[in-house]
């Protein structure tokens, strides 16, 4: 048994030894990886639905009126008498407890909650991978002041953060709401991307590449970046649809999007404290919310498969 | 290796004095006067809230009452709230339940997530692997709030009302033991859950691909052994930064599933806290919190030279 | 008199040799098998301090106390009369200087007799602003209160109270620095509690275990955010009802929705407060069990008149936006039925409440409101803005009213959370905020003028819940006025030409009143709550 553990992890290196000085060997494949990805891409279904469906989502966002017949912020667009009416032939998806038809409200809420799902993921993706990149790579003091960095970071509670950003920024509106959210959410990608560098740093292919002569930005771009991305990307693609949750907990504490602009975190949770009498008026944005997040989880998936040089 | 434990632990102290200036000039600058939070919807009297204002030194310049905070930290005291509690007391009442409930959710997110991950990428594209796709769209779709109301309705009353079931207790209760913390252990572990197994699906799913797992299976290795002893480890590195960040995070507190389940731990102090602008029990939570993630990320830190014997600190 | 004060003494000594016996008995059976006796559990929210009466000014510490410890007078449950409770008698000849005589055979909790001293000592201790005591301004009709709570960066001059002199063991006198007809009624008020020697010997102690006269004592110390042990007081007279149950704990919740699932599985026996999930089952769930009668607190929109009068000054505006709002289908829709449309700035519950007094200004009528808003010449930017703590569930209807003010009106209006009711308070006084805002009120004290002089009265602007600065001098002088009145009675019919002046004014729009929502289990029987939404744990019992 405890010859078996100790044996492990050797194999491994010597193999991936192999692999890697193959890689080097062909440094002008490599050299042109992301356009290999985006060839492989447009032949992949996977990515072609993801990609549909996001492009839905982004004329949804962009002209919500094309969708629906009235405006939801016209005076009289919501009449207490319907309220919590089930979904009809007229009205699909029903309306809520203000009576307010779900569905316009859904089309037009689009915009914000994709503003805000996008744009934080966005900024905490490239932040906390750039800076992830430079403690991994780089280690040593570099490492360890960014890393005590993101720990105080991480200490400090979304509430307290969120109150304090918002009392500075004055306005709740998507875009604050993305900088409170991607301010205290980049430290959770910093750590997965450095993990991802360190493990990645030794292997010997990197090495290879160093002793061809590669610049340090060379191989961290076009060496350790594709292979270390994965988890990265996995992790953005369902923190997209959380983000886009989370913007309603914090328009909860009157520091997010607020009323009369709609959004769908907002729409589910304000039908939470009647989701047992009345489940659709939580159910229809939530299941569009679900839409999104697969159209991403496909996406994100079908990148990551593109980018993997093993698969090569 | 040694050395390299000692040097963070040496780190950790302008981290954490830096970490409780920060978050008392936080307090301090956020709007709001916690004399009046106190006080509800009635106004507080303007004499009452002077003599409480004196009492707790909330008039004095910032520097002073950060200085006699820290001077008192050192002295092992972390101060009063202004309802005139003990602060330690009040986070020494709050954090076993914290630690109790976060563990438990811990352990689930791991066990189950690394379990569902690694049979979604055996399984790629077949029935369980799709499960966990929809649980995942699930979970992020339908707020905590919701699936912890219906669970503890279903599991919880309706069990135990229409067939005498006990399973689960309604909301928590120190008599039942680890039974109290398991629906809400659960339903904090259900969003990590989530990302444990798409992590450890992909994770796995790539290092399946590297030539090492390639060259084990040619060499006529298990199935079983190839998967755990090479691939599953490897693959692990992501998912224990996760794990190993989520844990500081669970241990932090939550807010809502704390409220739903009626834990007083350490989320809903801090909460409260919060809204209350009360700077001494934030600062001595936060503090805590900033211990635990230089703790929590030191063991992650140690444990990638374990998974992976090429990663060294020297 | 004296005569009849020593039967009755004899009879409760009888009595609580007897209940002794009994209790000695049943405490060797089987806890629940006792007849009506047994322990319950109840839901509680976290108190926000220390459970010293004269310190406690929210509901959560009251219901708490309001077991421990029995006032001067309570409240009769049904016509909210006060009745005497452990004072024989509240007598004045002129409404400045009163009377207190007390019953025989209270005693605190330790032992020590409830006597004069022990409510002059802890009316002294409430009204010294060095104590900083929330339940001070509970004593500045008093004479003398200047000298102990100066204000602001002021010493105080004297520790006691020059008002209140103790004649005997038996009685004491106050006397009021103006005259106050309504005073009695103030008596039953938790801050006029009397206090035992033990609290101003250890007052750290007795925040988690006080000491009441009350018919609970505590078992056990305060377990901070999970619960308060009480247990049957023995010694309590018999006279005033003995607690028949032998104990309550009230168990501490942070969401009322997990209170009310611990309600329906049997694991706590009541609750005085059901959240908004539960309105549209409650009644089909627990039939009979669900307590539905109205409460004391009133909803109101309120208006910072005095800091953006350019938008808000006119009554006229105030009055037309009152017309716009249909009270009947926010109450029916939004609260189904657990709060009543507001017809009057007095709740119903309370002597001296007239059905419809507001007239139109409280009847829903779109056009006329439409036609008024126009003539006043509207709001500035055509737009108003709805403040509401986001903390209450207040965000539903605070909605409805903003789509129906868009609706009839023609006006934008935007809603704005603030985390918690201080923070608009914050933002008003420091001028960050100047829009409408909501207000709730819940009595101290079932009298008239308990919701008119704390909210819409000069002094309230400093230390009272006037939030929008609003002054009017007839209504100060009608106030003065209905304060001196030789008899209650006349008191009454000046407090109501007061509220006309309100109802002309609209300072704040009522929009609703409450209904109590309690519901309990079918272990116990004889529950109800008063008036306060408070329990009435003293009468409850264990069902069959």
């Amino acid at each position: 048994m405890s010859d078996t553990i100790t044996k492990g992890p050797e194999a491994p290196s010597d193999d991936n030894g192999a692999k890697g000085a193959a890689k080097a060997q062909k440094p002008e494949r490599v050299a042109s990886l992301w356009s290999d990805a985006l060839r492989d891409l447009r032949r992949n279904p996977v990515f072609i639905i993801g990609a549909v469906l996001v492009f839905c989502l982004l004329v949804i966002s962009a002209v919500p009126q094309l969708f629906t017949d009235g405006s939801p912020f016209e005076g009289g667009a919501c009449d207490l008498a319907n309220s919590l009416q089930r979904p009809s032939a007229e009205h699909w998806f029903g309306f809520d407890v203000q009576g307010c038809d779900i569905y316009t409200r859904t089309v037009w809420g689009a915009r914000n909650s994709v503003t805000v799902g996008v744009l934080t993921t966005l900024t905490v993706t490239v932040v906390g991978s750039l800076l992830g990149l430079l403690a991994g790579w780089k280690g040593g003091i570099v490492d360890s002041i960014l890393s005590r960095f993101t720990e105080i970071f991480f200490s400090i509670p979304l509430l307290l953060g969120g109150m304090l950003i918002m009392s500075m920024l004055g306005t709740g509106n998507a875009y604050t709401v993305s900088l409170v959210m991607a301010v205290l959410g980049w430290p959770q990608i910093f750590r997965i991307m450095r993990a991802s560098v360190l493990a990645n740093k030794n292997n010997d292919y990197v090495m290879a590449a160093r002793a061809l002569g590669a610049g340090s930005g060379r191989i961290t771009f076009r060496h350790i970046l594709p292979n270390a991305i994965a988890p990265v990307i996995v992790v953005a693609a369902i923190s997209l649809g959380v983000y886009i949750g989370a913007e309603a907990a914090l328009s909860y504490l009157g520091i997010g999007v607020q009323p009369p602009q709609i959004s769908w975190g907002l729409m589910i949770s304000d039908a939470q404290p009647r989701f047992l009498n009345a489940p659709h008026v939580l159910l229809f944005p939530a299941a569009v919310l679900s839409v999104t997040v697969l159209a991403f989880i496909m996406l994100g998936d079908a990148v990551r498969d593109a980018l993997d040089p093993k698969l090569r | 290796m040694g050395r390299y434990v000692i040097r963070r632990l040496i780190q950790a102290i302008p981290v954490l004095i830096g970490a409780t200036l920060l978050i008392y000039a936080l307090v301090h600058y956020l709007p709001g006067d916690p004399v009046q939070a106190l006080a509800g919807e009635k106004r507080a009297d303007p004499v009452v809230a002077d003599m409480i204002r004196e009492k707790y030194h909330l008039n004095d310049p910032f520097l002073v009452q950060y200085w006699n905070y820290i001077t008192g930290v050192f002295q092992g005291d972390l101060g009063e709230s202004l309802t005139g509690r003990s602060v330690s007391e009040m986070i020494g009442d709050a954090f076993p339940y914290t630690v109790n409930l976060a563990l438990v959710a811990f352990v689930i997110e791991a066990v189950v997530g690394v379990a569902a991950g690694v049979m979604a990428a055996l399984r790629k594209g077949k029935f369980l692997d799709q499960l966990v796709l929809i649980s995942t769209l699930l979970v992020i779709s339908i707020p905590v709030f919701v699936t912890g109301f219906v669970l503890q309705l279903v599991l919880g009353v309706k069990l135990k009302n229409d067939y005498g079931i006990e399973i689960f207790s309604v909301s928590f209760n120190e008599e039942d033991g680890l039974r109290a913390y398991l629906l809400p252990a659960f339903v904090l572990a259900s969003m990590s859950l989530a990302y444990v197994a798409r992590l450890t699906r992909t994770s796995l799913m790539e290092t399946m691909r590297a030539d090492y797992v390639r060259t084990a299976v040619a060499k006529g290795l298990k199935r079983r052994r190839v998967i755990g002893r090479h691939a599953l480890r490897n693959a692990l590195i992501p998912i224990v930064t996760f794990l190993g960040a989520d844990l500081g995070g669970l241990m932090g507190g939550a807010v809502i599933t704390e409220r739903i389940f009626n834990i007083h731990g350490i989320g809903g102090l801090l909460a409260q806290s919060v809204y209350q602008k009360q700077g001494t029990i934030i600062v001595g939570v936060v503090t805590l919190l900033v211990l635990i993630y230089l703790i929590t990320t030191l063991l992650v830190d140690l444990l990638y030279a374990v998974l992976d014997p090429r990663i060294r600190y020297e | 008199m004296r005569g009849a004060t020593q039967t009755k003494w004899i009879v409760a000594a009888t009595a609580i040799a007897l209940a002794a016996t009994a209790c000695s008995t049943s405490s060797k059976s089987d806890d629940k098998a006792a007849s009506g006796g047994g322990s319950i559990a109840v839901q509680l929210g976290e108190p926000q301090h220390g459970l010293v009466p004269q310190n406690t000014a929210e509901s959560e510490g009251a219901e708490v106390l309001n077991a421990l410890f029995a006032g001067l007078v309570e409240y009769d449950n049904k016509t909210n009369e006060p009745k005497l409770r452990v004072a024989e008698s509240i007598e004045s000849p002129d409404s400045k200087v009163w009377t207190i005589k007390l019953k025989d055979g209270y005693t605190f909790h330790n032992g020590e007799k409830v006597t004069a001293q022990s409510f002059v000592d802890a009316w002294n201790w409430g009204a010294n602003q060095e104590n900083a005591a929330e339940g001070l301004p509970f004593f500045a009709k008093i004479d003398g209160s200047a000298d102990l709570a100066p204000g602001k960066d002021k010493k105080p001059t004297a520790d006691k109270l020059k008002g209140l002199q103790v004649v005997d063991d038996k009685t004491f006198t106050v006397t009021l620095t103006n005259p106050f007809s309504q005073f009695k009624t103030m008596l039953g008020y938790n801050a006029f509690y009397p206090l035992p020697k033990a609290f101003f010997q250890d007052q750290k102690s007795f925040e988690d275990a006080p000491i009441g006269n009350g018919p609970f004592q505590m078992d056990g110390k305060w377990e901070h955010n999970k619960q308060i042990k009480v247990k049957r007081f023995d010694n309590f007279p018999a006279a005033d009802g003995k607690a028949k149950l032998q104990g309550v704990t009230f168990k501490i919740y942070d969401n009322l929705d997990t209170a009310y699932n611990d309600l329906r599985a049997d694991n706590i026996q009541a609750t005085d407060k059901l959240p908004i999930s539960a309105m549209g089952t409650v009644k089909g769930e627990f039939g009979d069990r669900y307590i539905y009668k109205p409460e004391s607190g009133v909803g109101y929109i309120g208006f910072p008149i005095s800091t953006n009068p350019a938008a808000y000054g006119k009554p006229e505006i105030r009055k037309a936006i009152s017309m716009a709002i249909d009270r009947e289908s926010i109450t029916k829709t939004i609260f189904s039925g657990t709060r009543v449309p507001a017809d009057d700035f007095i709740n119903p519950l309370i002597p001296g409440y007239r059905k419809g007094a507001m007239g139109d200004a409280a009847k829903y009528d779109p056009a006329k409101a439409k036609q008024l808003f126009d003539t006043a010449g509207g709001v500035p930017n055509n737009t108003i803005e709805l403040g509401y703590n986001a903390d209450g569930g207040h965000k539903e209807w605070i909605e409805a009213v903003a789509n129906q003010l868009k609706k009839n009106l023609g006006v934008e209006v935007t809603t704005k959370p603030f985390e918690k009711f201080g923070k608009i308070l914050d933002a008003l006084g420091e001028k960050q905020y100047s829009g409408a805002f909501r207000m709730a009120w819940s009595m101290d004290y079932p009298s008239i003028e308990n919701y008119e002089r704390p909210i819409f009265s000069k002094v309230a602007i400093e230390n009272g819940s006037n939030y929008g600065g609003y002054v009017n001098e007839q209504f100060e002088t009608l106030l003065d006025q209905a304060d001196q009145a030789k008899s209650p009675e006349e008191g009454l019919k000046l407090y109501q030409q007061a509220d006309d002046v309100l109802i002309q004014d609209l300072p704040y729009i009522p929009v609703y009143t409450y209904m109590s929502s309690a519901a309990y289990s079918k272990k116990i029987k004889n529950f109800d709550t008063d008036a306060q939404g408070r329990m009435n744990l003293d009468e409850v019992e264990l069902a069959g």
